[in-house]
């Protein structure tokens, strides 16, 4: 027999000066498959068309879906409604800032982080578009690809004690995004460049360990040992130039 | 068309400083944790006798490492605390935010983290204590440990100290290897379990301790 299923939805709408931020209960039966994505859309079509939540590819690559399932940040389109009990708790990810109900602009901070970071590939080489593509070696490339296929969810970031203590730190996402530079042949920096992005309480000092970040993956990238390395890499840059200068 | 090399982003100051803090929050507690390893082999000698412990005691009292190393290691277990301090929230706020988030998150290196924090706060009081009762009345031996410990409420006293303790060093030692990737995701699992095993074995050890010094007669 189908569960019922009771859904406790945070709603607030922050552009709305009558609306008080309180939490709102729906309840559905339960379908072969069910995903939260699944269950949000059918919440909005049958019992609330007022409901706000972001979804776009429903398959975990876009990570527009990003939510507080039960505690846990999770992706929406990735979690299913079979795997959690029947009272199921949805907040909005903490840290970005609130569009509406379960929708958050992880947008405008990934972009501040970027450019933070400078993520992009700094060289003095002037593009030719004509010449082919440099080459690399396929464990470079395979390295360089396994950080790139972070989707930008903001799940590592909501669920990180320090992104909660400090307002301008990286996150995993930023850390592993400067990881994913470092390992770049193309890109021209040195140590002491990205010493000066991450070598401090904002960048990779500023993190505590906790790894929920690593825990809550919905992509399973592998930001423990991503930290690590850049502690590791950071902490030697430092001890150098701290007797070197 | 070429990209500067580094934006003159005013975040973006040499931070010397803090790598060199960080290192010494590790270190310090490296330290520390080596340390309690060896106040622990000495303090649990009596277990095996009290003059296995007084000559010990008394080792650390002729090489002249008990009134030199003594009040260096409270200066160590000082800049511990000062160091990891920063990390620390100290303002109600920092203080409610971090409590709702491991409420929230029900994730178990979030609350070790927070044990790690309120251990830190009771150790500092505690931990002075000690140290300044013991320090100010050498030379360490087997009797005086127990006479105090047999005297008002210090078994109290030391009964919360140690779980307190060892949870801290234990926790201390599986954040380093986290942090500083001296393990990688796949020895986690089997690092925590290590870490709980010998921080369960330790508080054995010194719980057997106490006993021996609870009964111990002059």
């Amino acid at each position: 027999m189908a569960r019922s299923l009771k859904f406790n939805i945070f709603r607030y709408n922050p552009q709305d000066p009558e609306s008080t931020p309180h939490m709102e209960s729906f309840v559905l039966e339960e379908t072969d498959s069910m995903t939260l994505f699944i269950v949000l859309n059918r919440i909005r079509e049958e019992q609330d068309p007022s409901l706000q939540f972001d979804f776009c590819c429903r398959a975990g690559i876009c990570g527009s879906c990003g939510m507080v399932v039960n505690g846990r940040p999770s992706l929406a389109c990735h979690t299913k409604t079979k795997d959690l009990p029947e009272e199921i708790t949805l907040l909005p990810l903490p840290v970005f800032q609130l569009v509406g109900d379960l929708s958050v602009d992880t947008g405008s901070w990934f972009r501040e982080l970027y450019d933070t970071v400078e993520s992009w590939i700094h060289t003095k080489k002037a593009f030719d578009p004509t010449a082919k593509e440099e080459r690399m070696e396929n464990e470079v490339a395979e390295a360089i690809y396994e950080l790139d296929r972070c989707v930008e969810c903001g799940c590592c970031v909501a669920a990180c004690g320090t992104a909660r203590l400090r307002p301008d730190f990286l996150g995993a996402a930023g850390l592993n995004r400067v990881g994913r530079f470092l390992i770049d042949p193309r890109d021209e920096r040195t140590e002491q460049d990205y010493y000066q992005i991450i070598g401090n309480d904002m960048g990779i000092f500023g993190c505590m360990g906790l790894l929920a970040c690593e825990d809550v993956c919905p992509k399973h990238m592998p930001l423990q040992d991503q930290l690590g390395f850049l502690r590791k890499k950071m902490g030697i840059t430092a001890l150098k130039s701290f007797f070197t200068k | 068309m070429s990209v500067p090399l580094t934006a003159n982003h005013k975040s973006l100051q040499c931070h010397r400083w803090d790598g060199v803090l960080d290192w010494a929050q590790m270190l310090s507690g490296a330290g520390l944790i080596t340390f309690m390893w060896m106040h622990m082999i000495l303090v649990a000698s009596v277990v095996i006798s009290p003059s296995v412990m007084n000559a010990i005691a008394g080792f650390f009292e002729s090489t002249g490492l008990a009134q030199v190393g003594g009040p260096l290691i409270f200066l160590l277990f000082l800049a511990h605390f000062v160091l990891a301090a920063r990390k620390i929230p100290f303002r109600l706020e920092g203080q409610k935010t971090i409590w709702e988030h491991a409420k929230l998150l029900h994730h178990t290196d979030t609350w070790l983290w927070v044990v790690q924090v309120v251990s830190a706060m009771i150790i500092l009081v505690m931990g002075a204590i000690h140290m300044w009762v013991v320090l100010s009345d050498l030379p360490i031996t087997a009797l005086k440990s127990a006479a105090r410990i047999q005297s008002g409420a210090w078994i109290f006293f030391y009964l919360l100290l140690l779980p307190l303790v060892e949870l801290h060093v234990g926790i201390g030692l599986y954040r380093i290897a986290v942090k500083w990737g001296l393990a990688g995701r796949s020895d986690r699992k089997g690092l925590k379990r290590g870490e709980n095993l010998l921080t369960l074995i330790f508080i054995t050890i010194g719980v057997l301790t106490l006993i021996r010094f609870w009964f111990l007669k002059g």
